[in-house]
This record gives structure tokens, C-alpha cells and sequence, in this order.
């Protein structure tokens, strides 16, 4: 038997750097759980009445959802067209997306006011609502994942039964699952249908639905690459090369129905001319399309690119961040604008995102270690390329170095995006919000308005036996007709509801002279004091 | 019978006792003040020039927040109020990013928030046939209840008796489809921050439209996906049996390749 730190290695492998930073920021993590629940969301985010969904909706949720779309579309490939080669791919994928569904789950337990209630749309229905539709097809579809995923666990601990079972209920799975996936990934495009007027026009469009779901589906391509060459870095295990390439012309074609179908629909909206403004928005929607969608399809679609696994990588990282900023810029840049106020997300959001993103990394690992869920044969097929693509001698220093150079200008981009973005939207909120306040703004028939004023009637209260005489309060005495300020006095004490029980508690000769009640106005300051010598002011 | 308030800008003197009577009823903390809208304040006056705006949740006929809801915490009362459930909310606040109006409010110092607005002080007043605190408070007569159909011509009453008092729209008619509250105003409502661009359709039409098509939409799509299979499964079928010399079990059961 192994001892508890060899045990401990077995399953986390050797101390490093990422491993650290993950503890970290998990850590951090907890702490903000802590600040969440028990100081609530004003404390451990930015969000606000102007600004309600933010980090955890548009980068947890809706890029969560979109990067697990690889699930649905390669086991759709396997078992629904038959294209059995991606057996081997649909393993992983199907794992990610698992995975993808569960954090989802996590993330919306932060971001949820009542978590508890999470369940409530089984029993309380509003068929109306897109987010119930959500809601219902998040649950079923990760059922039906977990029930994908489930024969490689009835593999791993030889159940035969089981495995038996779900296999011959397989393709009803899959297909189930496609449609699910069809239902959600549109629906979450759907959810900003409603936000007519509050999304910037650059994204705001009816046609949102297809939009989320062709981009969930290049984006599920991109991720199925994109995972293939880490676990390779991480594992040693890998995919066969023409597999992801040909994954890499899907995207293409993916992306390429997108890009028309937004361009068509910016150009019959009239919105075309607003993507050559410089404009904030106009800015994030270039990073978007301009380093998302173009590039990545140009690269994917030139051979040399493909068929380099680091420039097939580097096309898949970019459909990705493509995607990611896609649905931030719903999410954050679109709404700001009409919000008339600005989001960046606060530390512990990121925080919360962050470490929920490296949990996703830990357990994938941990499930690859454990699960058969790269397939044996291949483990070992580390060349996956031809070496006769391989470039040789001075040609193939040229060649190493052009990547990384093309990699160091786009970092460069991304992270002036990024920059941009952040001053952008730190510097938005000023110079905003209403004009209204302008002293133009006079209304000349307001003047005559406190003629309108129907003060209530006299009131008497009630008379104390120790009292010199009873009180009876004039509105018209107390109340300036042409700057009224009700909460002066009814600030708690004096009610303004139910006539004749205006107090609460009494009107009492020891509260008055405790400074309360009238008293605290009539001090000797504010208006004239009480003393032993004027009672008859009042008590008449 | 539908109600709704009138409130008349020109006539509001500001005096916030609509505000205070809002807290009063509605048991909320005094500290966040009357200048705007929170989750502790559900009737604010905006100070607009010499223009105070007395804002409140417009009441839609066909409210959004209802709409989107998924687990039906708003719902349209057959008066008109429209109300908050809390025991059903899961705390999405979806309803805040429907809202057109930007009305539902949130508890953000809470750790188990709730969503906040005005309801119109139904399940208090307006269901046993009484009026909102803050239509019986107003000293002014600046804010009134009523039926919605006769605040409506009340409205056109006024603006057709004093032309030059008003300019000549009763916000609410038509925004949004048409709220339960309205209002009258001296000045452009754009200028005193009223959303101006709002859809005259009601916006629940705008998703319920994509939403009604998914039933289609998702048959026609399972049965191709289903047809997809079949097709490609009995080719593969064929192509084995071939393979396998005669085994004339072309049409059989699948042989589990999984």
C-alpha cells in the first residue's frame, strides 16, 4: 500500500507553480463564498440596480455553456451521422461538457440570490420565461451527460449491467441531447431578446438565437482542438492529427454562415456604419469578429496553418477568446451604454471565475487520471503528424520562430483589448446619465402649483388631565406651500397613514421634553422652544 | 375593473409624502432617502429643474418582469397591481434586465436578497377596493387612483382644457403596450428621464415569438436527426453484412458498437 504522500502524488502529481496559484486562488475563493453569503452581493461584487448581471452571468454562464457545445456536436457526429473515426474525440469532449454543465451549477450558486431555490422551476412554472426553458434544459442535459459520461465509470469498475443498459439506450441519448443543446444554446441568445433598447444595436438583433448557437457550435469545435493539444502537453496523450483539422474546416464553415448572417442582418438594421465609428463598443466589436471570427477562419483555412499543430492550436485559442468576448460584450460592453452606468468586474468576481476555471482544469485531470477517457491505443501516438510536413534544418528555425512571432503580436492585441476595455469602462460613467438636472429645465406653470396644495384639515389630539389645554396642529402654519417637506415631521413618529392615530407611542408631556415629537423643532433653533411660560401658544 | 394612477407632474410640489407614506406601509428603512428609486425605496421624487418626477414601477399591462420570470415570482393581478411573490424568487434577476423601465430593484447588502418595487399596495389596499398610501397622501392632488380607463380620460381632459399646461401626451397609454400608471407632464418626458424610446408592442411578444416557434422547430429538427440515423445506421448495417459474406441479418439489431 502506498504511504499518504505518494498517495497524495499519485492523484495531484509534483508540486508546481499552477498547482500553487490554484491553491491560491481557491483559497481566495472560500473567502469570497464567505463575503457572498454573509454580506451578500453589494459587498462582494460590482453589481448594482443600473448593472445586475455581470462576470458570473456573461463569462460563467454564457461562455460556460457555449465552450461545453462540444459535447453535443461531436457526439452527434458519432452516433447520429456516423462519422465513428471521432469515437476516439467524443470521450474527452463529452467530459468537458460535463464538467462545463457542473460548474455552470456552481457559478449560478454564487450569482443567485436564493440559491436554495435553485430547484423552483420544476414545480413553478412560467412557460413564458426563456430562462425557464433554460433552466429546464440545463437540468435534463446534464442528466443526459452524466449518463454519456457514465459508461466510462461502468468501465473503469467493470459493471456490466449497467453499461449494457446505457448503451442500448446510446443514440436516444445523443439525440435527446442535440435537441436539448439546440434549445439552450439558442435560448441563451434568446434571453436578450427582451433587452430591446438596453443592448447596443451592434449586438442587439431578433436574430440572437442563431447568432449564440453557430457560435456555441465553432466555439465546441475550437475547444475539442484546443483540449486535444493541452492533454497532450499534460499527458502525453493526444488525437489523431487529420481528426482535429478536419474539426478546424468545420469551424471555418461554422463561422464563416455567422459572419454573413450578422453582416447581412447589421446591413438591413442600418447598423452597418456603426462598426467604422470609434466607439467603445465598435472597438470590443472588432476584437470580437476581427480576431475571433476573421482570423481564426483565415488560419484555419490556409493548410499550412492547419496542418501545423501549434498554428492549429493557435486558430483554436483564438475561435475561443472570439467566443468569450462574444458573450462578454453582451453581457457587459452591449449593456453598458443604457445602464448610464459602469461595470468592471470587483476582485473577488474574478477571483470566483478564476478559480472556478481551474477547478474545471483539476478535475478533467484528475478524471483523466482516474477514467479510460483518452483511448489507450492512441496514448502513445505522439507523432501525429506526418514528418514530412515536418520543416527541417534552417527553414524549420525560421518556421518555429515565425509562430511565436505571430503569437507575441497577437498576444500584444488581445492585451491592448483588454486594456482598452478596462479604461473604457472605467472612465464611462462620467459625462453620463441625465442632462435633466440642466437649470433650463423650468417648467413656468410649476409657480402656480402650490396654490394646488390641499393640506389636511386641523387635528386636535386628544387632551392629557395634566394638560393646561388642548393642541391643535395647523398644516397651515407648519408647512411652507412652496417647498412642502413632509419628512421633516413625518420622519417615523408622526404617521402619515391612518388619520386620527397620527403618533406612534403617545404624545406625551415627557417626550416633549425629552426634545422629541415637536420638540424637536420647537427647541429654541429651529422654531420657537417650549418653556414653563408659553404653553398658552399651543395649549388653547 | 383596472386601476391605475395618474400622476400629473405639473401639479406635484414635491413634498414627498407619497415617498414617506410608500415606507410607512410598506414597513421600509427611512435612511436611503427619496431621491431615487432602491430596493428600500419603491416611490422616489427626481428633481428635474423646478420638475419633481414622482417615479414608481410603471405597472405594464403586459409586464416583462412577469414574462421573464421563470419561476413566476411577478405576476399580473386582474386589477392591475402588479406583484411580487418572494417565496417563489431564486434570485436570477432577470426580471431586472427585462424590466424596459429598469424598475425591479435589488437588496444588494443582503446575503439572501430579495427583488423590490413597487406593487401598488395590493394585497393592503387595492384588493379590499382602497387606494395606494401614496395617491391618499398627496396633499397635492398631483397623484391620483383610479380607474385606468377613466384616469385615461381624465388625462385628455385636462390636456384638452389647458392646452398650453401641457404638452400633449399621456405617457403610458401606449408605452410599452400600456401601463397602469400614467402620466402628464409640462415639459418633453425625454427631459425629465423618461425612456422615450420604448416599444409600443408589449416586450413579452418579442421573445415569445422565438419561444412559440422552438416546439416546431426542435420536431422538425429530431425527426431529421432522427431520419439522419436511420440512414446512416442501416448503411452501416449493409455494408457489414456484406462484408460478412451472407449474413442476412442486414436488417437486424444493432450490434452495439459503442
Amino acid at each position: 500500500m502506498t504511504t499518504g504522500a505518494a498517495k497524495m502524488e499519485r492523484w495531484f502529481g509534483k508540486f508546481t507553480f499552477w498547482k500553487a496559484l490554484l491553491g491560491v486562488t481557491i483559497a481566495i475563493a472560500l473567502y469570497a463564498a464567505y463575503v457572498r453569503f454573509f454580506h451578500g452581493l453589494g459587498a462582494s461584487t460590482n453589481l448594482s440596480d443600473q448593472f445586475p448581471w455581470g462576470l458570473w452571468i456573461g463569462f460563467d454562464m454564457l461562455v460556460g455553456v457555449a465552450l461545453a457545445a462540444g459535447g453535443f456536436v461531436i457526439a452527434a457526429t458519432v452516433h447520429v451521422f456516423r462519422i465513428e473515426k471521432y469515437e476516439e474525440i467524443a470521450r474527452p469532449t463529452i467530459l468537458t461538457a460535463f464538467l462545463g454543465y457542473l460548474l455552470v451549477i456552481v457559478a449560478l450558486l454564487f450569482d443567485l440570490g436564493r440559491p436554495w431555490n435553485i430547484w423552483h422551476p420544476i414545480i413553478m412554472w412560467n412557460p413564458h420565461s426563456v430562462m425557464f426553458e433554460v433552466g429546464w434544459c440545463v437540468m435534463l442535459y446534464t442528466t443526459v451527460l452524466a449518463l454519456e459520461f457514465s459508461p466510462l465509470v461502468f468501465e473503469r469498475f467493470g459493471w456490466k449491467m449497467p453499461l449494457r443498459l446505457v448503451q442500448r439506450i446510446y443514440t436516444p441519448l445523443v439525440i435527446a441531447g442535440v435537441l436539448l443543446s439546440t434549445m439552450h444554446q439558442s435560448s441563451l441568445g434568446t434571453l436578450y431578446v427582451i433587452a430591446a433598447g438596453k443592448l447596443h444595436p451592434l449586438w442587439y438583433s431578433p436574430w440572437l438565437p442563431v447568432y449564440f448557437f453557430l457560435t456555441a457550435i465553432a466555439g465546441g469545435l475550437a475547444m475539442t482542438i484546443f483540449e486535444s493539444y493541452m492533454s497532450f502537453r499534460a499527458f502525453g496523450k493526444r488525437l489523431e492529427a487529420d481528426l482535429l483539422q478536419n474539426l478546424g474546416r468545420c469551424a471555418v464553415v461554422v463561422l464563416a454562415v455567422y459572419a454573413m448572417w450578422k453582416a447581412q442582418d447589421l446591413l438591413s438594421r442600418d447598423q452597418f456604419a456603426t462598426i467604422f465609428q470609434v466607439t467603445p463598443e465598435s472597438v470590443m466589436f472588432w476584437g470580437e469578429i476581427g480576431l475571433g471570427v476573421l482570423l481564426p477562419m483565415v488560419l484555419f483555412a490556409t493548410p499550412r496553418v492547419r496542418r501545423n499543430e501549434n498554428g492549429l492550436f493557435f486558430a483554436a485559442t483564438l475561435t475561443i477568446l472570439g467566443l468569450i468576448v462574444n458573450r462578454l460584450n453582451v453581457a457587459i460592453t452591449g449593456m453598458s451604454a443604457s445602464s448610464g452606468t459602469s461595470y468592471f468586474p470587483s476582485f473577488l468576481e474574478i477571483v470566483v471565475t478564476a478559480s472556478i476555471v481551474g477547478a474545471g482544469f483539476t478535475v478533467f485531470a484528475l478524471a483523466v487520471k482516474f477514467f479510460p477517457v483518452f483511448p489507450e491505443a492512441h496514448a502513445p501516438a505522439a507523432a501525429a503528424l506526418p514528418a514530412a510536413q515536418k520543416p527541417e534544418g534552417a527553414a524549420a528555425a525560421l518556421a518555429r520562430s515565425r509562430p511565436a512571432f505571430g503569437k507575441a503580436v497577437l498576444a500584444g492585441l488581445w492585451v491592448l483589448l483588454i486594456v482598452g476595455f478596462v479604461v473604457v469602462a472605467a472612465t464611462r460613467g462620467e459625462g453620463r446619465i441625465d442632462t435633466t438636472t440642466a437649470e433650463d429645465l423650468l417648467d413656468p406653470k410649476v409657480a402656480a402649483r402650490a396654490a394646488d396644495l390641499r393640506l389636511p384639515e386641523d387635528y386636535t389630539f386628544p387632551q392629557a388631565e395634566s394638560s393646561p389645554g388642548p393642541v391643535t396642529f395647523s398644516h397651515e402654519t407648519h408647512v411652507d406651500g412652496s417647498q412642502p417637506r413632509c419628512a421633516t415631521c413625518h420622519n417615523g413618529t408622526f404617521r402619515l397613514q391612518e388619520a386620527g392615530t397620527p403618533l406612534r407611542g403617545g404624545l406625551t408631556e415627557e417626550r416633549i421634553h425629552r426634545g422629541d415629537l415637536c420638540a424637536s423643532c420647537h427647541n429654541g433653533k429651529d422654531a420657537f422652544g417650549i418653556d414653563d411660560d408659553n404653553c398658552s401658544t399651543c395649549h388653547r | 375593473m383596472k386601476v391605475g394612477i395618474l400622476t400629473d407632474l405639473t401639479k406635484c410640489v414635491g413634498c414627498e409624502a407619497c415617498v414617506w407614506a410608500c415606507k410607512e406601509i410598506n414597513e421600509l428603512p427611512r435612511e436611503d432617502g427619496a431621491a431615487r428609486l432602491s430596493g428600500t425605496t419603491w416611490t422616489a421624487i427626481e428633481r428635474h429643474g423646478n420638475v419633481n418626477v414622482r417615479r414608481q414601477c410603471m405597472h405594464c399591462e403586459e409586464p416583462a418582469c412577469a414574462s421573464v420570470c421563470p419561476v413566476a415570482a411577478f405576476q399580473k393581478t386582474p386589477e392591475g397591481p402588479v406583484i411580487y411573490l418572494p417565496d417563489r424568487c431564486m434570485g436570477c434577476r432577470y426580471c431586472m434586465i427585462g424590466c424596459p423601465f429598469g424598475m425591479p430593484k435589488y437588496e444588494w447588502d443582503k446575503p439572501l436578497p430579495l427583488v423590490r418595487k413597487c406593487i401598488l399596495c395590493y394585497e393592503t389596499r387595492v384588493k379590499n377596493g382602497g387606494q395606494p398610501a401614496c395617491t391618499a397622501a398627496c396633499p397635492a392632488g398631483a397623484t391620483i387612483f383610479g380607474e385606468r380607463d377613466a384616469l385615461i380620460r381624465e388625462a385628455r381632459r385636462r390636456i384638452e382644457a389647458e392646452p398650453g399646461r401641457y404638452v400633449d401626451h399621456v405617457y403610458g397609454i401606449s408605452e410599452a403596450g400600456g401601463t397602469s400608471v400614467l402620466y402628464l407632464s409640462g415639459v418633453p418626458f425625454e427631459k425629465l428621464g423618461f425612456r422615450v424610446d420604448v416599444r409600443e408592442d408589449p416586450y413579452p411578444k418579442l421573445t415569445w415569438d422565438i419561444l412559440s416557434k422552438l416546439p416546431s422547430v426542435i420536431s422538425v429538427w429530431g425527426v431529421s436527426l432522427l431520419g439522419i440515423w436511420w440512414i446512416t445506421h442501416r448503411r452501416d448495417d449493409v455494408a457489414e453484412a456484406e462484408s460478412h459474406g451472407h449474413g442476412g441479418s442486414a436488417a437486424g439489431p444493432d450490434k452495439d458498437r459503442h
